[in-house]
């Protein structure tokens, strides 16, 4: 009878396991996704309302997914301080407080950086191509992300699952 | 920790309130740089003006001088601080908030103003689209004009350009080379014929300023910062001709106020206005009424015999002095204009 307890809990917990680590690949999409329709909304703000970049920021952290949202208020605020900041500047230090709370990948900040250098530089028309760009480089990565997700999301619930189950036939 | 406007200038403000807004829109180097200048000279500054590659300098009432690393005034050259090719890029991002693209028509007609209604003239390379200045790139030179309310400064102005029997004022040309606080003036005249000055016989007018480059009422999202009086409306960034004839229209003013007059239009504009029974105050620059009138436009004005005051303003002592009332009469007689 123990044993019987003891191998159901050992595939519970195998399972609950590979399904956090499927999640963990999950994620990525979805945020990549957040971060690109934020980035269309930074986009309209700077094209047809040619709204000063700080409130632009604010704006789309009002309007944008919550998972990205905090990002665009962080380099909003510095922004707005007058502490002696470029766009730039405030972009890059959002980033780097943004980063370790992700699940975006290295790449997926380096295309970030990229926008970020070129923000507010120049005029709409060269402001629009640098947005686009990125907005192009992240669509790729969705989709990039969401193969690897299905791949790995997969594998993990089932990993998680049959491994526990091997360990439990074995050790039975 | 990084320098903010605050802590350079906590407590106590050295120099007069513009420093604050000015400050916030240099980098921090230029902006320590500053702060070690002596208050007392801080508070004569007139412009700041940053030159890729060359010293940084202040333009002084008397003068302009160069600054050291520390911040003391010096004239030699060796000495000056010389101002990096990118912090002038660096500034001009900080003067447009990172939104060079929000600015485009400000930057095609080579000045910003800023908040407080400081205004930031630009130098660089332009770009031509047929014919015709598209934008600048390349920033090299900016000068930072800075703007300061005087209050009183239209004091010695006031009494000569009241119609007593009008119970308003007369129509009232201010002219001057640049830098003798034309703006100055015209801020603190209309901000007297808005309030009323009893001590002049004059009651309150609805006045309604139209504001091209934001410099006179400052304005900040469309709301004025600095005192123009409790009966004016203010259109803010509106160019001169249309912004006349829209406040003729729209807001039932008394009189009409505004700044640098010079074009053809501008000039229409105002006959619109002159013809329309509302009293005006403008500025033009101008160093006599004999230059203003060889103007095509100006000229035009003269001809119309219309402006009953002509005020030219002088910088002896100090920015906005009255140096001298020319009336319709003394321009023929002047032969400023042949009959």
């Amino acid at each position: 009878m123990l044993k019987i307890i003891g191998s159901l809990m050992l595939v519970t917990a195998g399972g609950v396991a590979g399904m956090m680590v499927a999640r963990e690949y999950a994620k990525r999409p979805g945020e990549l996704k957040a971060l690109l329709s934020a980035i269309q909304m930074l986009e309209t703000e700077i094209m047809y309302t040619a709204t000063p970049m700080a409130e632009a920021m604010e704006r789309v952290a009002a309007g944008a997914d919550r998972r990205v949202a905090g990002f665009f208020r962080d380099a909003a605020l510095d922004l707005k301080s007058m502490a002696g900041r470029t766009a730039g500047e405030a972009w890059q230090a959002a980033m780097d407080r943004f980063y370790p709370r992700c699940s975006l990948s290295g790449g997926d900040m380096s295309i970030l950086g990229n926008l970020g250098g070129a923000l507010g530089r120049s005029d709409r028309e060269d402001q629009a191509k640098h947005l686009r760009l990125a907005c192009e480089q992240i669509k790729m990565e969705i989709i990039k992300s969401e193969e690897d997700a299905s791949k790995n999301t997969k594998m993990w619930n089932y990993l998680g699952f049959c491994g526990a189950l091997a360990a439990v036939i074995i050790l039975y | 920790m990084a320098t903010t406007t605050k802590d350079i200038f906590s407590g106590a403000s050295r120099g007069g309130d513009a420093w604050p807004e000015v400050l916030s829109v240099l980098p921090l180097n230029l902006r320590k740089i500053i702060a070690g200048v002596r208050p007392e000279i801080l508070c004569r500054v007139e412009e700041v003006r940053i030159r890729a590659l060359r010293p940084l300098m202040l333009g002084l009432d008397s003068g302009d001088a160069m600054l050291t690393d520390g911040g003391a005034l010096t004239d030699n050259l060796h000495k000056a601080y010389r101002v990096g090719e990118e912090e002038v890029g660096r500034c001009l991002q900080l003067i447009s908030g990172s939104s060079i693209y929000a600015l485009e028509e400000e930057i095609r007609n080579g000045f910003i103003t800023i908040l407080g209604g400081h205004r930031v003239g630009l130098t660089g390379k332009t770009v031509l689209d047929q014919g015709k200045v598209k934008t600048l790139k390349y920033f090299s030179g900016i000068n930072i004009r800075i703007s300061r309310e005087i209050t009183g400064s239209a004091g010695s102005l006031m009494p000569r350009i009241i119609d007593r029997e009008g119970g308003t004022i007369h129509h009232t040309m201010i002219f001057s080379p640049p830098r003798c606080g034309k703006t100055t003036v015209l801020r603190d005249a209309v901000r007297m014929i808005s309030d009323g000055a009893p001590e002049c016989g004059l009651p309150g007018q609805v006045v309604g300023l139209v504001d091209e480059r934001s410099e006179i009422a400052g304005c900040y999202r469309g709301i004025p910062r600095r005192n123009i009086g409790i009966r004016t409306d203010v259109l803010d960034g509106c160019p001169k001709a249309e912004g006349m004839v829209m406040l003729l229209r729209s807001m039932g003013p008394s009189v009409i106020a505004t700044d640098e007059i010079g074009r053809p239009e501008d000039v229409r504009a105002l006959e619109e206005v002159l013809n329309a029974g509302v009293r005006v105050i403008f500025t033009v620059h101008g160093s006599s009424l004999e230059e203003l009138a060889v103007r095509p436009a100006l000229n035009y004005l003269f001809r119309l015999n219309m402006i009953d005051r002509y005020v030219l303003l002088g910088r002896d002592l100090k920015a906005g002095l009255v140096k001298g009332v020319f009336d319709r009469k003394s321009i023929f007689e002047k032969g400023v204009v042949s009959c």
